[in-house]
């Protein structure tokens, strides 16, 4: 018994750290209560968190799914139970963006108040002895001190607020919301929002990914990732002047950017442009010297060696191209 | 003998669709991904090709290993990126699963009323 006490002590070290009450926490502009109360609710089966939690929020962003059709995307049988990386793939291929939430509060009440809920992860259980569940956030409620949520086979659970905060604090604080194509967080943070829509991309969901990156061109016109991945998009269509100038575009924000103009050159050895192809693949292959990207130049390199000379002239030669 | 004939077609038959299974790959020849590219920039998350092919052949014969349909595993494969693959490759067995709240067992249990008592956690009360 003894041992177990000093196990129940020392297991409970790490859970100790407190959170204030809501109220106290919360930004003087956000809503004192909310509740998106037309939010879904499956209640799960065994091991099936994680089916039912994605269900709910892909449901709420108007994609017709229940956990049946999502489980055999998720659910790991050896492991009884659902990893966050493959819940966030889930979302990918439902064509939907999932968007990785920041570490902090403030933006779980801002989604909520966007009309969005949330997936979160909690551990239930203690650090060192965890039991992780997903579940769904739809509200809260200030003047009671409580977190609303979809849960296991509770459709409107209640969970006093630290008590949530802690739960979730012990999970690592993961959380995402899904976005319809295009839309934008309500406090969009560049770098998130960009490896968001570079994830539909390496998922293959290019027209969802197109959308994001035209988002983040208006909002972020600067950001020469959002570039490079309009380009990527507008090459896989056929489209060689789009992706060229979109290409173009990043290199002139990052001239450093061996990515974007090892695609320049793809795109110009295409256009029947192999002089300026290995122009750009000079300068690729020194800012990539070192790095991983380094054999991916020299493929493209080989690849446009061993073309046969191209039998039109440059399509591309009107353009000027950046040094 | 008609219907070894036929047995042998189909067995050829899975196996080519089997084989061009595990060779699709996402990406487009001669152009680097923007999640490559962005993972390129962060050099702890970087991968060579050689690298990411490596990790998608591990996560896949792990999924099976933990008893994930042949059938739905590249569709799963297929809905993440390079970084992602390498990290599930690394820690699958360790991650967490969310799953089933209420299924613990045995001693576990007993220290889980414990900490239930003494307030440190909420399994029982309110799942």
């Amino acid at each position: 018994m003894n041992r177990v006490a000093l196990l129940a002590a020392a297991l409970a070290l790490p859970g100790c750290a407190a959170s204030p009450p809501l109220a106290e926490g919360l930004s003087r502009d956000a809503p004192r209560s909310i509740e998106l109360s037309a939010t879904p609710f499956y209640p799960q089966e065994e091991y099936q968190c994680g089916p039912a939690a994605l269900a709910t929020l892909l449901r709420a962003s108007g994609v017709e799914v229940t956990p049946s059709t999502i489980a055999p995307e998720v659910f790991i049988p050896g492991r009884r139970g659902s990893l966050q990386i493959e819940l966030i793939g889930a979302a990918r291929r439902h064509g939907r963006m999932p968007y990785v939430l920041d570490a902090t509060a403030h933006e779980l009440v801002a989604e909520l108040a966007a009309g969005r809920p949330v997936l979160v992860l909690q551990n239930l259980g203690a650090t060192r002895l965890p039991i992780w569940h997903y579940a769904v956030l739809i509200g809260y409620d200030a003047e009671q001190n409580v977190a609303l949520l979809r849960s296991g086979r509770k459709e409107r659970l209640e969970m006093r607020w630290q008590r949530f905060a802690g739960t979730w604090h012990r999970g690592g604080r993961f959380a995402f919301t899904t976005l319809a194509p295009g839309d934008i967080p309500a406090h969009a943070d560049e770098t998130r929002y960009l490896e968001a829509a570079a994830g539909l991309e390496a998922a293959g969901q290019l027209q969802a990914a197109d959308k994001a990156y035209d988002s983040a061109i208006a909002r972020w016109p600067d950001q020469p990732r959002a570039w490079l991945g309009r380009g990527n998009i507008a090459y896989v269509d056929g489209d060689l002047a789009a992706a060229a100038d979109a290409y173009q575009r990043a290199i002139l924000l990052a001239p450093g950017d061996a990515a974007a103009r090892n695609n320049l050159a793809q795109v110009m050895a295409d256009a029947g442009c192999p002089a300026e192809a290995r122009k750009q693949l000079e300068r690729a292959s020194v800012h990539a010297a070192g790095t991983p990207l380094a054999g991916a130049i020299a493929e493209t390199r080989a690849n446009l060696e061993s073309r046969p000379p191209p039998a039109a002239a440059c399509a591309l030669a009107d353009r000027i191209w950046p040094d | 003998m008609r219907i070894e004939r036929f047995r042998r077609a189909c067995v050829a038959l899975v196996s080519l669709s089997l084989m061009s299974l595990g060779m699709q790959t996402p990406a487009v020849a001669g152009i680097v991904g923007t999640s490559e590219a962005i993972a390129a920039g962060r050099s702890q998350d970087a991968l060579s090709a050689v690298q990411a092919a490596i990790a998608r052949d591990d996560v896949r014969a792990k999924l099976v290993e933990l008893g994930v349909d042949a059938a739905a595993i590249e569709g799963r494969l297929g809905a993440l990126s390079e970084a992602e693959l390498a990290m599930l490759a690394d820690r699958i067995e360790q991650a967490p699963a969310g799953g089933d709240a209420l299924a613990v067992i045995g001693a576990v249990f007993l220290v889980l009323i414990i900490l239930e008592i003494t307030g440190v956690i909420d399994i029982f009360k309110k799942t």
